[in-house]
């Protein structure tokens, strides 16, 4: 999982790692940049569904599964010297409040903004939350690991008996 | 046949919601409600076929709309249905990528070894199916304590994220025929009619929210031999697929959540190419939101049915794309039999008075020709 996150950006990875968390945390976290910096919407945050595409494994063809609840938004942040950074969030989600909150937290993670560490440290915590999400779910393939094998005749026999 | 509007009724209508709140809190001051998050974890196999059948990947509202239906698998794909055809559609996206599913199980009934090793993973397959009549007086603190136990006990596995798939060792082995780009616009049947014929993604993406008895069924009767599939599962894997999509300011993808669903391929006999290339098997695919195994088999087998009546015409009802994509349907199949319970009163009344008319008719005749005869 961390090399994982290593390969990837790390604003690649911010809204699976914050979507781990509890969603009144995150959303109270981007409220306080609304101290430092004037948030404007640069699309209004919306929710709404996204079909969802995949190519099938068999004939390599593309259809259609289903739908997905999705939630966008895309925020500007300017600080008191007018400089302005642009942050943006697309998640499977359907409040668009949580879409806003994460897009204004990419804002800053991604320009490095006062206060970017405390942003750090929720995603490390998400992080924390997919590793043991994650090894669970190893923890189901590994303890069902099965070695099916043969059955010779002459254990055929036993068995019988 | 011809509609009336009714009127009245409003109050016994009102009086049948209070009757259905009254008997799901029939169990009175013992009782407690059933909690969205119970719903979704401890009934979670129902949870996937609502999502399923729903045509929506919300286990939270699918649990929801289990409640508010008493456990109706039909009605809650409806309400899920109805939910998802208020919001607005935002996005299309790009095709995902299967082989990067983090898997909980994954099978062959093809090959006892493949590449990464078979894990049976969460399953009902080898278990005895007796009551469980500890389940019935279950304490709450033991209850918490099993998740907790299977953790602790179980050492942390050294594995990887994904897996290969089986078809493609199949296909580089040249025992499956190459797959061909294919770069068609998927057919969307949310948003456009089935008019036969369809293309494959149609029949694809109709079989993804059938409702699993109406898909059983049909796949069955090709089992049992209307059809001739014969399928071997090369592979049915269960897992949660990332979603990746775009960036919207760098492009970059970007995970926007995952969704747990379940994929089957089955290879089915092989046949000469008609071009007289080289003969490889068939494979059909079945794949679905959720846990649903028996779901996606059955959309495998249906799918390599489908295939074969697409390209040389149907010998059976499993491999006539009109008669299984029309037919399986839940939403659509409970409504057309549910409306047989509305007031039907002036059609009926008007096939009381043709049947009065021709039963006059018939008397009048009789008495005609005892009339001749004397």
């Amino acid at each position: 999982m961390n090399q994982m996150l290593n390969n990837q950006s790390q604003r690649a990875q911010l809204p699976r790692l914050l979507m781990a968390l509890p969603e009144d945390e995150v959303i109270g976290a981007a409220a306080r940049f609304a101290e430092q910096y004037t948030i404007e919407d640069i699309k209004l945050p919306q929710a709404g569904l996204g079909l969802m595409q995949l190519k099938d494994s068999a004939l390599q063809e593309g259809y259609f599964l289903g739908e997905i609840p999705l939630a966008t938004a895309q925020v500007v942040l300017t600080d008191a010297q007018q400089n302005r950074t642009e942050g943006a969030a697309q998640i499977m989600h359907s409040e668009a409040n949580l879409a806003r909150a994460i897009a204004i937290l990419d804002a800053v993670v991604s320009a490095k903004l006062t206060g970017h560490e405390g942003v750090a440290q929720l995603l490390a915590r998400g992080l924390t939350v997919l590793t043991e999400q994650q090894s669970s779910r190893k923890k189901m393939l590994a303890r069902t690991r099965v070695d099916f094998s043969l059955l010779s005749s002459a254990e055929e026999e036993d068995a019988d008996e | 046949m011809g509609y009336v509007a009714i009127k009245g009724g409003g109050q016994a209508i009102r009086g049948a919601e209070d009757v259905l709140e009254a008997l799901r809190a029939s169990e009175g001051m013992e009782g407690a409600p059933l909690s969205i998050d119970a719903i979704e974890n401890q009934l979670r196999l129902l949870t996937s076929r609502i999502v399923s059948e729903g045509g929506l990947y919300h286990p939270k509202l699918a649990a929801l709309a289990i409640k508010q239906s008493q456990g109706d698998t039909l009605e809650a794909a409806f309400a899920l249905r109805a939910y998802r055809s208020t919001m607005p559609r935002l996005m299309e996206t790009q095709a995902q990528d299967t082989s990067k599913m983090r898997l909980i199980r994954r099978i062959s009934s093809a090959f006892k070894d493949i590449p990464g090793g078979q894990m049976l993973g969460p399953t009902y397959d080898y278990a005895l199916r007796l009551m469980r009549l500890d389940l019935t007086d279950e304490s709450p603190e033991k209850f918490r304590d099993i998740a907790r136990q299977f953790l602790e006990q179980t050492p942390e596995p050294n594995l990887p994220d994904t897996f290969p798939k089986v078809v493609e060792a199949l296909r580089e082995e040249g025992l499956l025929p190459q797959a061909e780009a294919n770069e068609a616009l998927p057919f969307d049947i949310t948003r456009e009619p089935l008019i036969f014929p369809v293309p494959r993604s149609a029949a694809l993406a109709t079989m993804a929210r059938a409702e699993t008895g109406s898909l059983l069924a049909l796949a069955y009767s090709n089992m049992r031999g209307y059809g001739d599939v014969h399928p071997t599962i090369a592979e049915l894997r269960v897992g949660y697929l990332p979603v990746m999509l775009p960036h919207p300011i760098t492009g970059e993808l970007t995970e926007a959540g995952e969704v747990l669903m379940t994929e089957c391929e089955v290879v089915a006999m092989y046949e000469d190419d008609s071009n007289h290339g080289k003969p490889t098997f068939t494979l059909g695919y079945g794949a679905c939101f959720g846990h649903n195994e028996v779901k996606a088999i059955s959309m495998a087998i249906l799918d390599r049915a489908l295939q074969k009546g697409m390209k040389e015409g149907a010998s059976n009802p499993s491999e006539d794309p009109e008669f299984v994509l029309l037919h399986v349907d839940g939403v659509d199949s409970m409504g057309f039999a549910s409306h047989y319970k509305m007031p039907h009163y002036v059609t009926f009344q008007s096939d009381m008075d043709r049947l009065r008319t021709t039963q006059q008719k018939h008397e009048d005749s009789k008495n005609t020709k005892m009339g001749d005869a004397q």
